[in-house]
């Protein structure tokens, strides 16, 4: 029963995200700025490990190219939180504290599906496309032609890195109704992401514990890069999706029991 | 003026005692990105060292980092830009003190409570990682006290006179995103400065960015001695020059502009 969906949930999305797509379209400019502050990031990012490998010409086991690869996946991965995550989910806090929730539960949809998923930043879309043709470029750059089953368990991995991505905005989100003074708690998910940039084999054993088994955001990049530049073999794409499942239901149980604590402000 | 400054910060704690838990995430996340740049370095590392700095350095200079990071902060221009395209600023305007105080005043609470957290963590972390303690050096603390003091100053106005933008331009917040990118690199956030290439040194060298947070950061750990420290405060005290009269040309030129639109 956890995960039947039915199928007008796909209507009120369609018409949801209709209605957000005519709103962004009047503001076109937004795209110039959003495409821009991308490439801005990418070259930061790039720079970054420029410093970084002026030192050394391995990070974790990895070279240049391979993190560039990684951080293509980042780079995706950060243009589904911002277009879909933040302007959604990224809400609920203040919605928690100010009782604009109430709302939310009045209609006859799921909580979490439309809590999620009402509100779409399109332009920052450009993100995910920008951040694959920089993965697509650095594999050309390590000489590597993928193989079909490579390119496979790739999107099976960065499918469920989005997914796993979800869960933590879930269950960050839902910690909005135990600590009801909070409004920034997405600040709490930027702080954690920031750790995916460099490959898990980087950090010290505590760190890539945390990362793997706690809180699993070797999951959002390092795995989909393994997958596509076959450190990893296809199989791993499979270990991915069972990761993304448990991560996903898991999820869905935090956000029950924090839906229970909520009484309603707006009386 | 004490007086008034006593009662604002005062109310700016007590509104701060509200959002403990956000002060926190806030904290958290000021120290992320110096955490993790510490992990790469200490993986690059490895039993080496790098340009001279071994660990043990990179350890001190990251933790050293956060502590003047989050001391020398300024969230201005997020605040200015909101207040001028919706107007809050008249009401300030209108109080009989300038807003800047007000802003100081909350700089100076948030910064009373946050940083006293990162002092305490660093000390007992230190009492089970020797890396990260500081050896014994009560003038050398002193006169970092007045580097970050006047970091802070900088970094303050800086912030506020590019929230100031707000008055001829939408995009302020961008251009002060455009900020914190460039000072990534040249105010030693990513780095310490003696591991960028030397061109890109030498850049941040005839920059203020150095003194944001490199200088400040440097003459706590020790890696700043003799004629750099007095060429660093030589610096401080002419980049916070330029930033106090780029302020004040931005404030009375915004203002007479302000006054012209809500007339």
């Amino acid at each position: 029963m956890m995960f039947r969906v039915p199928r007008s949930a796909f209507r009120v999305l369609a018409a949801l995200w209709r209605l957000n797509l005519a709103e962004e379209l009047q503001y076109r400019a937004n795209f110039v700025a959003s495409v821009l502050g991308t490439v801005f990031w990418i070259v930061t990012a790039l720079l970054t490990l420029a410093v970084f490998f002026s030192h050394t010409t391995r990070l974790g086991g990895w070279d240049y190219w391979e993190v560039v690869v990684l951080l293509g996946v980042f780079n995706a991965l950060t243009g589904v939180i911002e277009a879909v995550l933040r302007p959604g989910i990224g809400r609920l806090a203040g919605e928690v504290r100010s009782g604009g929730l109430d709302l939310v539960l009045a209609k006859p949809v799921d909580p979490q599906g439309f809590v999620s998923f009402r509100r779409l930043d399109i332009w920052r879309l450009t993100d995910v496309v920008l951040g694959l043709a920089l993965a697509g470029y650095a594999l050309h750059r390590l000489g590597r032609t993928p193989s079909l089953a490579q390119l496979a368990a790739f999107a099976l991995a960065l499918a469920s890195a989005a997914v796993v991505v979800y869960a933590l905005w879930v269950v960050l989100m839902s910690l909005a109704f135990w600590f009801v003074s909070v409004e920034n708690l997405s600040v709490l998910f930027d702080a954690v992401y920031e750790g995916a940039r460099y490959p898990v084999s980087a950090y010290p054993d505590a760190l890539r514990f945390l990362f793997v088994y706690l809180i699993p955001i070797a999951w959002t990049t390092t795995i989909p890069a393994s997958a596509l530049t076959g450190r990893l073999g296809p199989e791993i794409g499979v270990v991915a999706a069972l990761v993304a499942g448990v991560a996903f239901a898991l999820a869905r149980l935090v956000w029950r029991a924090a839906l229970k604590r909520y009484t309603g402000a707006s009386g | 003026m004490i007086r008034r400054y006593v009662a604002l910060i005062r109310n700016a704690w007590l509104v701060d005692l509200q959002y403990r838990a956000s002060i926190v995430l806030w904290l958290l996340w000021g120290v992320t990105e110096p955490a993790v740049a510490l992990g790469i370095w200490w993986a690059i590392a490895g039993d080496g060292q790098v340009a001279g700095y071994a660990r043990a350095d990179f350890a001190r200079y990251f933790f050293a980092l956060m502590l003047v990071n989050q001391l020398t902060i300024a969230w201005d221009s997020w605040y200015l830009d909101g207040w001028i395209r919706e107007g809050e600023l008249n009401f300030r305007l209108a109080r009989p003190l300038h807003p800047a105080h007000e802003a100081v005043a909350e700089n100076i609470a948030y910064k009373a409570r946050t940083a006293g957290m990162i002092l305490v963590v660093w000390l007992v972390v230190s009492l089970v990682w020797p890396a990260v303690r500081l050896p014994l050096a009560p003038g050398r603390w002193a006169l970092t006290a007045a580097a970050v003091l006047l970091a802070a100053a900088m970094r303050f106005f800086i912030s506020f006179t590019t929230g100031l933008l707000a008055f001829w331009t939408t995009r302020a917040t961008a251009i002060m995103e455009l900020h914190a990118g460039v000072s990534l690199f040249l105010s030693g956030r990513l780095a310490p400065l003696a591991l960028l290439p030397p061109a890109v040194a030498g850049v941040a060298a005839l920059s203020w960015f150095p003194y944001m947070l490199a200088f400040p950061v440097e003459l706590l750990t020790g890696a700043a001695h003799g004629p750099a420290v007095v060429q660093g405060f030589a610096g401080q005290l002419v980049w916070l020059g330029v930033w106090i009269a780029a302020y004040h040309v931005t404030w009375t030129r915004g203002l007479r502009k302000f006054g012209a639109v809500g007339g």
